[in-house]
């Protein structure tokens, strides 16, 4: 899917709002200096606290903790909430038990990606959707035009219409008393610091928890959403879903019980190292990604009797010649780091691209939007690095390289497994 | 951390005059914005560089910036450790740490430069 789906597509405008404090904006100025901080999703947040190497590395060793509470939480609820999910969403819906949790796509008519998102069933007819913070305005917004009947569902049957239910934003306190935002805790340890918080059942239920399950119970006195969900590639994750005036009481009690604070790099480059897409890189963005090409076709149910974008699914399953692939390579200090865009080279020719890369330990990781056939596993990539600066332009290294171009890379690397777990 | 007696500029290089020679660094807060540096792209010895040209490029995990030349003149020396070392950059910024020695061609480019009250100010307004 080279361009973007034009027939059929939402087009939404985000507001061009001034970036706000995070709700844990106060914890982590006591945490980090302010240089540290940066706009993200029109939330201030921490970069990193120590640095992203050790922040990183807690998280494959110990436990680390991430403030994710700028991601949307959006509750369908009411007779229909099954239906309307079901519709809108890729993945089954229908089949997803109380207490569960499914990743799957939010599409638009013409079959783009909106977001991709995590459904919660916390009762039969109360489910919490999880957003990314970059596309919540827009995931509320086009829910809220599929309710006024605003925007298209099926391209080929016009007249089709689908059952919707209400949707409140959960973050904001002025919705209702059951509000939530959400705190990441993952890594090896992670149990041992929630069950430090937790009394003797609770405990329990922490370990009983299983991967994409979770349970509601109290920390440190908090009502808590516990699940075992997380964005790392950690075997041990846990993310918590709490009333945001507990937030900061929260945080400072995982801190005493050993969760060290990290940033958005290392969220970066720990779900880079685990291959896990980012939206707007591995998925949709400039070469509009879809679900397939990434690597998730599972999580696209085409034997679901209708969702919204199911033909233009149908089509791309059976189509597409490109795909998300994960590359080692070396990363020692003083290897210049390979960056977004820059070429992969397989057999002299460009053969893809650059999407995200991150260093780990000795290595760097990156994922690549590249040919299909050429992105098994062991097969040997070279990248070619394009200018970063004005000397390198005036030295004639290249801003851009084009599919097929003939080149020489850089430096060498292979395809690794698609993703891997810590 | 500002040191006295180096001349700063606003993109966060140093120069320490030394005759008619500047060693030329990135500062402090220059550093702690990138992070840990993973790669030092170093000029060529003889380059001559314009005040605010292109000099070198230091990179992170996170982002690639230009360095530029706080002063004209011509480039005698670099420090070649920084390409396998590039973190000293991090932990020594104002000494082992420094970048390239150039020997200044127009001595009126270290007259525009900010002394270490005057960085310190620029500073706390950004």
């Amino acid at each position: 899917m080279a361009e973007k789906l034009a027939a059929g597509a939402f087009v939404f405008e985000p507001p061009a709002n001034s970036p706000v404090g995070s709700v844990l904006y106060n914890e982590h100025l006591k945490l980090t200096d302010k240089s540290h901080i940066a706009e993200f999703a029109g939330y201030l947040m921490p970069l990193w606290y120590s640095s992203i190497g050790e922040e990183h590395s807690a998280v494959r060793k110990r436990a680390g903790m991430f403030d994710c509470t700028h991601m949307g939480a959006l509750e369908v609820a009411g007779p229909n909430a099954e239906s309307f999910l079901d519709a809108v969403t890729t993945n089954n819906v229908r089949a997803l038990q109380s207490g569960c949790a499914q990743y799957g796509y939010l599409l638009d008519a013409a079959g783009n990606v909106l977001d991709d998102i995590i459904i919660y069933r916390r009762e039969k007819e109360k489910l919490m959707v999880v957003v990314n913070a970059s596309n919540e305005p827009k995931a509320r917004a086009y829910l809220a035009a599929l309710q006024a009947g605003k925007a298209k569902i099926d391209m080929a049957k016009p007249d089709r219409q689908i059952k919707t239910a209400p949707v409140r934003d959960m973050r904001d306190t002025k919705t209702g008393p059951d509000c939530r935002v959400d705190i990441a805790v993952q890594g090896p340890s992670s149990p041992d610091v929630l069950c430090k918080l937790a009394d003797a059942s609770v405990s329990q239920q922490i370990k009983n928890l299983k991967s994409f399950t979770f349970c509601q119970a109290k920390l440190a006195n908090i009502d808590c959403i516990i699940s075992r969900t997380g964005y790392t590639g950690a075997k041990v994750c846990f993310e918590l879903f709490l009333h945001p005036k507990d937030a900061a009481k929260l945080w400072q009690k995982l801190i005493e019980a050993g969760a060290l604070p990290c940033g958005l790099g290392s969220r970066d480059s720990l779900r880079v190292e685990a291959g896990l897409p980012l939206y707007g890189h591995e998925l949709a963005g400039p070469y509009n990604i879809s679900p397939f090409e990434a690597g998730y076709g599972w999580a696209v149910k085409l034997d679901k009797e209708f969702f919204i974008g199911k033909a233009a699914m149908d089509k791309i399953s059976k189509t597409y010649k490109m795909k998300v692939a994960r590359l080692e390579l070396s990363g020692e200090k003083g290897v210049r780091p390979v960056r977004q865009n820059d070429a992969v080279i397989c057999e002299g020719l460009c053969a893809g691209w650059v999407l995200s890369s991150a260093t780990a330990g000795t290595k760097q990781i990156a994922l690549a939007y590249m040919d299909k056939d050429k992105a098994n596993e062991g097969n040997p990539v070279d990248i070619y690095y394009l200018a970063r600066s004005e000397s390198q332009k005036n030295k004639g290294r290249k801003q851009a390289v084009e599919k097929g171009e003939r080149i020489i890379g850089d430096i060498q690397g292979k395809v690794i497994s698609r993703f891997e777990k810590f | 951390m500002v040191v006295k007696g180096l001349l700063y500029t606003k993109d966060h290089e140093w120069a320490k005059i030394e005759g008619g020679v500047a060693i030329i660094g990135i500062t402090d807060h220059a550093q702690n914005q990138l992070g840990e540096l993973t790669f030092v792209e170093l000029p060529d010895i003889g380059k001559e560089v314009k005040q605010k040209g292109e000099l070198a490029v230091v990179e992170s995990s996170k982002a690639a910036s230009d360095v530029y030349s706080p002063v004209t003149g011509k480039v005698i020396e670099m420090n070649a450790k920084l390409e396998k070392n590039p973190e000293i950059v991090n932990d020594d910024c104002y000494g082992a740490g420094w970048i390239c020695k150039i020997q200044i061609t127009d001595k009126a480019t270290t007259k525009n430069l900010m002394d270490a009250a005057q960085y310190e100010e620029y500073l706390k307004g950004l």
